[in-house]
């Protein structure tokens, strides 16, 4: 019984020790990619690869580009703008979990004025996609995606 | 044994030396008893048995060690407790290595539950859910696509 105990205590330490930092995730890697989604000449950006199936299963469009790649490292309730073409800026902000989703706020202003906000629950390693706002013939899509770490 | 006569059966006699007869009834058999020797006679054969008996059931509990009574009863119970946390920790018999695997698929799963993506409860659902939008433009469609069900919010400038 004893023996058995011990080895309990043991098992116990080594599950506190590896559940450790899942407990303690605090840090969301963040990722902005900004596209150009037009009917022009066939194009896909080769980093598009992931989400591109998706997004030509809804969307008309023939060319994908890749206007800008941007990684975020942030804490919970960490705002961060990301500048976008036509004089927009979008803001994103973890504000927390909610089981195992991340609660994103997410804005999106032009000419220091918000015209877009929504709070999304993104399922962790997954991402989302805003789009809409025209430019140069086409439009603008933004795929955000999230991973706590 | 004498049989009583026909007044009475041998069972009344019984519960008649047993004390086990209603009041009245037993007041009445025992005013028969002065003139029905054959009642009389039964009633003395059962009180005899009766106390042979009792003697003999005397004999054999003063044989008794109430001592060693009391600690056979306290191992007794003893030993059941035992059998019962044996029920509880002893699932898998006497495998100290099955009891440990048993034990390390349970952490496995709970650490598997603390650090994974939520997948595993939550295969189906949509990449994000959209609790609230907020915007001056008219037009705002929250679409799923098919097949990943990856998530979209469009709204129109226009």
């Amino acid at each position: 019984m004893i023996r058995l105990i011990k080895i309990l205590l043991i098992l116990a330490g080594i599950f506190c020790f590896f559940s450790q930092p899942a407990l303690a995730k605090n840090r969301v890697l963040t990722d902005v990619k900004v596209i150009h989604a037009s009917t022009g000449p066939n194009y896909v950006d080769p980093s598009l690869k992931e989400i591109i199936s998706e997004l030509k299963s809804v969307f008309k469009y023939t060319s994908y580009r890749l206007l800008k790649d941007q990684n975020l490292d942030q804490r919970f309730n960490q705002e961060s703008r990301v500048n976008l073409p036509g004089k927009r800026v979008l803001v994103v902000m973890p504000s927390g979990m909610e089981g195992k989703r991340i609660r994103y706020q997410i804005n999106i202003q032009k000419n220091n004025r918000s015209i877009f906000q929504t709070r999304v629950l993104l399922k962790n390693n997954s991402s989302i996609t805003i789009g809409g706002p025209q430019f140069k013939n086409g439009v603008l899509l933004f795929n955000i995606s999230g991973s706590v770490q | 044994m004498k049989k009583p006569c026909n007044k009475y059966t041998s069972e009344d006699i019984s519960r008649f030396v047993d004390n086990e007869l209603p009041r009245d009834r037993y007041h009445t058999l025992k005013q028969h008893l002065h003139h029905c020797p054959d009642c009389s006679l039964l009633i003395e054969q059962y009180k005899s048995i009766s106390a042979v008996f009792n003697d003999h059931a005397d004999q054999q509990g003063l044989k008794i060690d109430a001592a060693k009574l009391k600690q056979k009863f306290n191992t007794a119970i003893q030993n059941s407790k035992k059998k019962s946390l044996e029920n509880v920790f002893g699932f898998f018999g006497r495998n100290i290595y099955l009891k440990l695997a048993s034990i390390t698929a349970i952490l496995m799963i709970s650490l598997f539950m603390f650090q994974g993506d939520g997948d595993l409860f939550d295969p189906a659902g949509p990449s994000a859910i959209v609790k609230s939008v907020d915007t001056d433009f008219a037009s705002v469609m929250i679409i799923e696509t098919q097949k990943e069900k990856h998530t979209i919010i469009w709204f129109s400038e226009t």
